[in-house]
């Protein structure tokens, strides 16, 4: 798989007067064609230095930035996006499209705007648009431009639930049709729109690939067995297998957290036979990317 | 939509244009007035308190210096502030990343700003003139008709000298306010300077006076070449700087 996006040795230093070094601290960013990357990453850990740095907006002290699109082709979102107020929210579209050579004609300004449900503001001036409705119109001008690669930094923070969904579904939606980098601290979120993922921590990258490879090699695996009878024979012969780690035994339900996924599958129903529990159900508990990222960064700060 | 009608759309929509010709058509009307009525003004309100006071009758030409002066103060200050609102241009940091990924050459981000702001004050200059031209004629009598094109084609020059400033001072600092304190500081440094006598005569400031000094005869157009080629190529100096320094700074 081609690569739109790769960094390389990309530093960016900041005196955060701790004397500890902060920024972007030597990131080798790759972004595969046609995914979803999501960054995560707790406040203060580099992200939206490292969007920074690749959209061009900052330059690096060291390393580089190559693109492999056009970078007219490349729509970045900030955070917090400001629009001059006394334009309306076509206008901004249309302005948008247009600084970037790309159709700006009522049709599509309209059809940009319909896609993040702001067809009917489409008259109003943006200086009232509350922040979800800034957040809707930066993705409406980023898409005007039919970009290949769509950069996003925190596009849900500070918003409302509702909100928050939205945007992902668009997120989502775009991915479809072309790279999307996202950065953002809700895990959860990444979770939901990202096939690849980049973990930072203190301005490093501490790892990269496809999301799933991510849960599987870094959270403990984990069950729960819902059993008719008392669990204690089971509990006990549980507890002596080497993959398990912590066995959670309680009104019918047993949850099992494990050291190794394989070992688990095939020795879970292995040792409820041996035990003669009568198992209701057993099934795997979520992975979820919080985990994950605990389990690389080592804790909460 | 381009950035050229950005730019209209921006004066015409925040008012901008509209408070630049409100304070110059102002004192278009409000300098000859003064001028007309100066002598009648003081004699009656020295009568008042017993004393004699001798003013001279007015001439055309104290209209237009009437005019000048105030528009060389408060105009000037209305001009730096309207220009520092278009040419802070990271002020918000949001919009400057929506400018900035979008269109890289800050000289291509810039000149629409600057062009446009220029316009809209020779805009303003040009209607505030013909105000006070009309009116020193109704009230006082004719103006020489090549001094008052002389000394507004001047002014064109010191106001573009002005926006230029502010252009530099915008992307030096980041904030509105900063940008038209640190313009507004340029510009009062003009006559500052010009009290150095070799430098007197021969800066931008010159060109402030010269509505003035050509309607009275004092001067010639021929007197402001040298101010005109040191403010012609203070703007070049100025705009290149602000392109320079925009395209140097980061978000």
């Amino acid at each position: 798989m081609t690569a739109v996006l790769r960094t390389s040795g990309l530093v960016r230093r900041y005196d955060s007067g701790t004397g500890e070094p902060t920024g972007v601290l030597g990131v080798d960013l790759e972004v595969p064609r046609g995914v979803v990357y999501g960054l995560v990453g707790p406040n203060g850990a580099g992200k939206t230095t490292l969007l920074s740095l690749v959209s061009g907006l900052r330059r690096p002290d060291a390393g580089t930035v190559e693109l492999s699109v056009d970078r007219r082709r490349v729509a970045v979102v900030t955070d917090v996006p400001e629009f001059e107020p006394w334009l309306t929210a076509a206008e901004v579209v249309a302005l948008a499209a247009h600084l970037v050579g790309a159709d700006d004609s009522p049709a599509a300004v309209a059809a940009a705007l319909d896609q993040v449900g702001l067809g009917e503001a489409g008259s109003r001036r943006v200086g009232g648009f509350s922040r979800g409705m800034s957040q809707r119109l930066a993705l409406a001008a980023a898409f005007a431009g039919d970009p290949e690669l769509l950069v996003l930094d925190e596009p849900s923070s500070a918003l409302d639930p509702a909100g928050r969904t939205a945007v992902l579904d668009m997120v989502l939606a775009w991915g479809r049709r072309a790279t999307v980098v996202l950065s953002s601290h809700v895990l959860s979120d990444v979770q939901r729109v990202a096939d690849v993922v980049g973990v930072i921590h203190r301005g490093t990258l501490r790892y990269q690939g496809p999301l799933a490879e991510l849960l599987v090699r870094h959270v403990r695996p984990q069950w729960t067995l819902h059993v008719r009878d008392s669990a204690e024979a089971l509990t006990a012969a549980l507890r002596r297998q080497p993959w398990v780690e912590q066995v959670v035994a309680g009104d019918g339900v047993v949850h099992v957290r494990g050291t190794d996924l394989e070992a688990g599958e095939r020795g879970l129903v292995r040792v409820a036979a041996a035990t003669g529990a009568r198992v209701v159900s057993l099934g795997p508990e979520e992975a979820d990317l919080e985990s994950a990222f605990l389990a690389l960064t080592g804790g909460p700060e | 939509m381009t950035l050229w009608r950005l730019e209209w759309l921006r004066l015409w929509r925040s008012y901008r244009l509209l408070a630049l010709v409100v304070v110059f058509l102002l004192f278009g009307f409000a300098g000859p007035l003064l001028a007309a009525y100066l002598a009648d003004l003081l004699e009656s309100a020295a009568a008042a308190d017993g004393f004699q006071v001798v003013v001279p009758d007015p001439v055309p030409a104290d209209g237009i210096a009437q005019y000048v002066s105030n528009a060389g103060q408060i105009g000037l200050l209305v001009l730096v502030v309207v220009a520092a609102m278009a040419l802070a241009t990271d002020a918000h940091a949001g919009q400057a990343a929506f400018y900035r990924t979008r269109v890289p050459s800050a000289a291509r981000r810039l000149l629409p700003r600057v062009v446009a702001t220029t316009a809209a004050a020779v805009a303003a200059w040009t209607l505030g003139t013909v105000a006070a031209v009309y009116e020193t004629w109704l009230l006082i009598g004719p103006l020489d008709a090549g001094a008052v094109v002389g000394g507004w084609a001047l002014w064109i020059a010191y106001l573009a000298f002005a926006v230029a400033a502010v252009a530099l001072a915008g992307a030096v600092v980041r904030s509105v306010a900063a940008a038209a304190g640190l313009g507004l500081g340029f510009m009062l440094l003009m006559p500052v300077l010009g009290l150095v006598p070799a430098l007197d005569g021969r800066l931008p400031s010159a060109l402030v006076g010269a509505p003035e000094e050509l309607a009275r005869g004092t001067a010639q157009l021929s007197d402001y070449a040298v101010p005109v080629a040191v403010t012609v190529a203070a703007i070049v100096a100025l705009l290149a700087a602000s392109v320079r320094f925009g395209d140097r700074r980061e978000l």
